[in-house]
């Protein structure tokens, strides 16, 4: 069973000739620690695909299922515990609610989920210090650098049983150094069982991916091979 | 990572949304954010601060300032009053009621003055009577030799503490002074219990029920029976009904332009917390629970700032309403239900952007794009329906007899009519500076756009000018002559009555009937009163139909309001027992038939008074006898008396009711026109031609120069000792003091509502004007979109206002419109075109600076 | 790469055996350029001949025995070298760039498809440095420095098949709107002759 299955989705905003088609029949599967990058130019509907699959909006047709489950039959109040419990979220730049600490920031789906404030704590600290910043867990979001706060976000992605992480240009707003730290951490997480999907137009940060999926006009027009192991690389004349 | 996942609660498998723990986060997270935006929310606390504080003073006003029934009755229910010679009727009272508390009175002689001091002996513990003594210094008179006085009465004998009061050779020690806490003006000397050997008069206090009463039959003279009523309390319920409903219609929305700009500036944070999985609810949950902490913060410092402002006002307010207040006597349910009902206003101002935002697309909240304004034409459809509908209520209300809860409904209907017309204006402008330069076409266009916070601020800011105007144009309307009892300036007009309350008895004032012996003692001290003003006092008599006979009043003292009518048959003896006689003169009345019930009376509408056009009368008016033409019956300057005729009270057993009726000549002439004047005369051919009988009514005394309010204090004073009432010119400069208050108050709020609005606005469109900026706009153009902004706002909101205050105000006074008429045109004016160039002026002048969170994303 | 200033570069910390220069050197570059002995030993040997480098003994002993130690002519040749610039000033030979302009000129053939399958293979090619920069030990500066390097080339790679996308769609789009075929697109004579120029 795959952790996310996107089958034959399309997606159309307004009507007439004003219709504009975001996603076009997209079949995607994504198993449990796999990451799985979706690349394409902007206007390509990644956007309109992550949003799809993480239930914030629901497509004009097809179908989503999260662990099997379909999405489509849910209530609104369905989807919103989904969200709590299986989905995690990590955006380019507005990530973190102000007026939060880092800890509670990350704490806060538990707590929507009716875990009592401390038990969340702790798990959020947990969460924090698994990606190297406990020290930061009571500063507010504006104390934290943006590679911090990206980090924090992750966290709070990943923290529970979240088992679906979705990225929307993680690492847009940094600078390589953070981005490669950022990106590292979501692939720790993927190893550990999580399925990922970021979509990206950056090829440095889709390279990170078990399987890039290259969209074009809200179809997904190919995708990479498993790659062969990296020995290849090391053969003389391999390069110039 | 899975350690959380053991303690969810399996409840919640079912759809649940988190309880306990879930909202407790959304609350921190709320706090927070009002702890980091109080700044933002300043004006919004402030501001329901304002409306709470106000309505705490209004309510503690209106509670306080009607006059308490207490100054007679103290804590009895029922009081009666006998002559000197009642004492078997004080025992039979006693056998009837059981406890009763007995008051004796007699009275001193003022040295040198026709007045008298009424002297009680009474117990200042007493059971019933303990509220209407305060001892103010001193202390209370034990003994036979001892005595206490009011304020006013040491002045007139000249005495202080100490000192010694001797009256027909009985000397007393003034041993205190005292007060009726009730009745300020009430003027009298205390002695102790049983030591008025030889009473006056003896007023019992007792409880008992108004049939127990009635039933009772005293055998002598009692002057007065009466039983509490309940009229003051109902108009003070009413009154405080009224201001509570006007604030908390404010409150609700100022809250609500605050919180839609809170709402639109949270946008993308609660799009983030929707898709961390918050339900709709909690969305919801955190915008409410910003509201709650907005509306308990607010009302508790409104309801401080109030009660302190009461505390400072009552002094005041103790000399305008002449008895004393107890601060702290209040009604809390009242003052507690508006600091509740402001919180829950601010509670559902908050929900309904709440609701709106968690309607709204995650993805596009997430974005910050603000959600497409709908039609402006639906809301305006439902606007334009309330509206009707608010008007109606106030036409149906009835001026001449109010109904409290038509008008409440009539003005919230007609508030949310306006404020639903909002957008339709604000949509309105916008195309109106659809060719207007950049700036302004922008400012314009975003308050379109952004439709939902500026319609409620709009809202907010026509509400506060309505009240403003409409106070200032009744004030106008209440100024205007002969729309009230009114006088010359230089005139006194003396009733023979006792009473400030007028007796009615189908529709016309009743004149008590008063015996030759009588009437000369009046005539005498009121010569006096005119001698001391250096005027004359010129007799008025009305005319009474002889076949009418006589109405016997249960009057319950002074100032009483349970009242009983018995009608007494022609033959008229003089005060019997138990009540006032009085006689009802004729009058010009429009009748008519009604039918209600299956029974059929009759009404009579438009009364005027009439006064029979002596010699002397018509001397002092300039008019000369020959000019009245023989068979006049009626002379007026009133042009408005087609359709009416002399009526006389028929009444009694063995005559049917309903008027005798005589249909007058009517001539024109150069007469006064206030209205309590007496300038509808009856000439002595229609007394004679309709068999009228002339009664001694009261006195006209006009001065040579206009009254200064010490002679009005003095002239009041005398009547309070004569059995007689006086009525003067009621001023106007207070009334134009009010209208200006009101419009300056009502200025600076929507001044106040305007900053709140505009610099919530301001601080959003940050982004905007960083591209402006960046774009080579100067400060010019950032202050000509502020300034606009402002301007418009005001503009939109001055023009709703009045013409709204006007529309309602005329429904409300649709019968007679003439008050209207009088327009407060310097104080439109200055709502009107002042006030938008006060908001331009000053967004122009304050948004020179660049402001600070230009750099930054609010929420970021 | 130049082995002769690598060299240099690893004797100007002090002197070194042949053999150890050998094992330094791959060390460094992350083993990604493997180096033989033999090239080594001739490198230093023109090095010595030009007076950069210095054996320490005789000079007649060949073997993983004999030392080498730089000259201060070695180390003032080296200093220029760090700080010239190499030559970017021509385009390199770049075979991707001439087949996606045959693939233009030829009809019949979806070019945006061609761009599809070089950018799968670049991808492909980078996640596989990927993979090696991810088990990398964090201390092995100069192979993550190398593989970063390759990873930016064909980030740039990507990149400008990504542009090259983003015009040909816009070029598509414009003949949807405009009914005349557009002229075929063909280099500029300047262009084209600067291409030609490989080094």
């Amino acid at each position: 069973m795959s952790a996310l299955e996107l089958r034959g989705v399309s997606k159309v905003y307004g009507d007439g000739p004003t219709e504009v088609h975001a996603l076009r029949n997209v079949d995607l599967s994504v198993e449990a620690g796999m990451l799985v990058a979706v690349m394409g130019p902007s206007g390509s509907g990644k956007s309109t695909l992550l949003t799809i699959a993480g239930s914030l909006e629901v497509p004009t047709s097809g179908e989503v299922l999260v662990d099997g489950v379909p999405v489509a039959n849910m209530s609104r109040n369905d989807r919103a515990r989904l969200r709590r419990r299986s989905i995690g979220y990590v955006f380019q730049d507005f990530n973190l609610l102000a007026g939060l600490t880092s800890v509670e920031n990350v704490a806060l789906p538990l707590e929507l989920d009716g875990v009592t404030a401390k038990k969340a704590r702790v798990a959020g600290m947990h969460a924090l210090e698994e990606l190297g910043i406990g020290d930061r867990a009571s500063h507010f979001p504006d104390e934290l650098s943006g590679g911090e706060r990206q980090r924090v976000a992750i966290a709070r992605a990943v923290v529970g049983d979240r088992h679906l992480l979705l990225a929307d240009e993680p690492s847009g707003a940094l600078d390589s150094v953070n981005a490669e730290a950022v990106i590292r951490l979501v692939r720790a997480a993927c190893q550990r069982g999580v399925a990922g999907v970021i979509v990206t137009h950056d090829a440095q940060l889709a390279s990170w991916a078990d399987r890039v999926v290259f969209l074009r006009d809200g179809r997904i027009v190919d995708q990479t091979m498993p790659p062969p192991g990296p020995e290849s690389l090391l053969s003389p004349g391999a390069t110039s | 990572m899975s350690l959380a996942l053991e303690e969810r609660p399996s409840v919640l498998e079912s759809g649940g949304n988190g309880g306990g723990p879930a909202r407790r986060a959304i609350y921190l997270w709320a706090w927070r954010l009002f702890r980091r935006e109080w700044r933002q929310q300043v004006l919004v606390l402030a501001l329901v601060a304002l409306a709470v504080a106000a309505t705490v003073v209004g309510v503690a006003f209106g509670y306080n300032a009607a006059h308490s029934a207490d100054s007679t009755f103290g804590a009895a229910n029922s009081l009666m009053t006998f002559d000197g010679s009642g004492r078997a009727d004080v025992t039979a009272a006693r056998q009837a009621f059981g406890t009763i508390e007995e008051i004796a009175h007699t009275s001193i002689a003022i040295p040198g003055s026709l007045d008298k001091v009424d002297v009680r002996a009474q117990d200042p513990n007493g059971k019933f009577g303990h509220p209407m003594l305060r001892l103010v210094t001193g202390r209370y008179p034990t003994g036979a030799g001892e005595i206490a006085l009011t304020r006013a009465a040491a002045t007139s004998f000249n005495v202080q503490v100490g000192g010694r009061l001797v009256d027909n050779g009985h000397a007393r020690t003034v041993v205190g002074l005292v007060e009726n806490p009730f009745d300020l003006n009430d003027n009298f000397a205390l002695v102790a219990p049983g030591q008025i050997t030889s009473p006056t008069q003896v007023t019992i206090l007792f409880n008992a029920s108004p049939q127990k009463v009635m039933d009772f039959r005293p055998t002598g003279n009692a002057t007065g029976i009466g039983t509490r009523g309940a009229l003051n309390q109902t108009a003070a319920a009413a009154a405080i009904l009224a201001v509570e409903t006007i604030s908390l219609l404010f409150v609700g929305l100022v809250s609500a332009a605050g919180f839609a700009v809170m709402a639109q500036r949270r946008l993308r944070a609660l799009g983030m917390l929707g898709a961390l999985g918050a339900t709709d609810r909690h969305v919801r949950l955190a915008m409410v629970a910003n509201g709650v902490v907005a509306g308990v913060v607010g009302s508790v410092i409104g309801a401080v700032v109030g009660l302190m402002s009461w505390i400072v006002l009552a002094p005041q307010i103790e000399k305008l309403a002449k008895h004393r207040i107890d601060v702290f006597h209040l009604p809390w349910w009242a003052i507690g239900m508006a600091v509740a009902l402001a919180v829950l206003t601010a509670v559902a101002a908050a929900w309904w952007p709440a609701r709106s935002a968690a309607r709204a697309s995650i993805v596009t909240a997430l974005s910050g794009r603000p959600a497409p304004p709908k039609p402006a034409h639906r809301f305006a459809g439902a606007g334009g329906v309330m509206l009707l509908a608010g008007f109606a209520c106030l036409a149906f209300a009835d001026r001449t007899k109010p109904n409290a809860y038509l008008i409440i409904a009539g003005t919230v209907t007609t508030t949310f009519g306006m404020l639903f017309l909002g957008p339709l204006f604000i949509r309105a402008i916008a195309v109106v500076g659809r060719r207007a330069p950049i700036a302004l076409r922008l400012a314009l266009r975003d308050l379109a756009r952004y439709q939902a916070r500026s319609a409620a601020a709009l809202g907010a800011i026509s509400l506060a000018l309505a009240i403003a105007a409409t106070v200032a144009v009744s004030a106008a309307a209440l100024a205007a002559p002969r729309s009230t009892a009114n006088l010359p300036t230089n005139e006194i007009l003396v009733y023979l009555d006792n009473s400030n309350n007028a007796v009615f008895v189908e529709g016309a004032a009743g004149v008590p009937v008063r015996t030759a012996a009588q009437t000369q003692a009046v005539q005498t001290k009121v010569g006096a009163l005119a001698a001391t003003l250096h005027a004359v006092a010129i007799p008025l008599t009305q005319a009474v139909n002889p076949a009418s006979g006589t109405f016997s009043l249960d009057q319950s003292g002074p100032r009483g309001s349970g009242l009983s009518i018995r009608h007494k048959g022609p033959a008229s003896a003089s005060s019997s027992a138990g009540g006032i006689d009085v006689k009802v003169p004729v009058q010009l009345a429009r009748v008519t038939t009604i039918h209600r019930g299956g029974h059929t009376g009759i009404e009579l509408t438009g009364t005027v008074p009439l006064y029979i056009a002596t010699p002397a009368l018509l001397r002092h008016y300039g008019i000369n006898t020959t000019d009245i033409n023989a068979n006049t019956d009626i002379v007026t300057a009133r042009t408005d008396t087609k359709g009416l005729v002399v009526t006389a009270p028929r009444g009694g057993p063995a005559a049917p009711r309903g008027p005798y009726e005589w249909q007058p000549t009517i001539q024109l002439a150069k007469l006064p026109t206030y209205t309590s004047d007496p300038g509808t005369l009856l000439t002595t051919h229609a007394l004679r031609a309709f068999g009228l009988k002339p009664i001694s009514a009261g006195w006209l005394i006009q001065t040579p120069h206009p009254l200064t309010a010490s002679q009005i204090n003095t002239a009041q004073r005398a009547a309070s000792g004569a059995g007689i009432a006086i009525a003067t010119h009621r001023g106007e400069a207070s009334y134009a003091k009010l209208r200006n208050g009101a419009t300056a108050i009502g200025i600076l709020v929507a001044l106040g509502i305007l900053a709140m609005t505009v610099g919530l606005i301001r601080s959003e469109t940050a982004n905007d004007l960083r591209t402006l900026a960046a774009t080579g706009a100067t400060s010019t153009t950032r202050r000509t979109l502020t300034g606009a902004t402002a301007g418009a706002l005001a503009l939109l909101g001055a023009l709703l206002g009045t013409g709204g205050a006007y529309l309602a105000l005329i429904a409300w006074h649709r019968s007679d419109l003439h008050p209207l008429t009088h327009v407060p045109i310097a104080n439109l004016v200055v709502i009107i075109v002042g006030l938008p160039l006060i908001a331009v002026t000053a967004g122009w002048l304050l948004a020179g600076r660049e402001p600070s969170t230009i750099a930054h994303q609010p929420l970021d | 790469m130049s082995v002769r200033h690598a060299l240099l570069a690893l004797l100007s910390e002090g002197p070194k055996y042949g053999l150890q220069l050998r094992q330094e050197f791959e060390a460094r570059t992350g083993e990604v350029w493997p180096l033989n002995v033999g090239q080594v030993y001739t490198t230093l040997r023109r090095l010595e001949r030009d007076g950069l480098v210095e054996s320490d003994d005789d000079g007649t002993e060949e073997g993983p025995q004999r030392g080498f130690h730089i000259t201060p002519e070695g180390e003032a040749e080296l200093a220029t070298w760090l700080r010239t610039p190499p030559d970017m000033t021509s385009p390199p030979r770049d075979e991707l760039v001439i087949k996606v302009l045959v693939a233009l000129a030829l009809p019949g053939v979806d070019v945006r498809d061609v761009v599809q399958v070089h950018r799968r293979y670049v991808v492909e090619l980078m996640q596989q440095w990927t993979r090696l920069k991810e088990d990398a030990p964090e201390h092995d500066v100069g192979f993550l420095l190398v593989v970063d390097a390759e990873l930016f080339r064909l980030d740039s790679v990507i990149r400008w098949l990504d542009a090259a996308d983003g015009r040909l769609a816009r070029l598509a789009a414009d003949a949807k709107d405009a009914p005349e075929p557009a002229p075929a697109p063909s280099l500029s004579p300047r262009l084209r002759r600067r291409v030609g120029m490989r080094r």
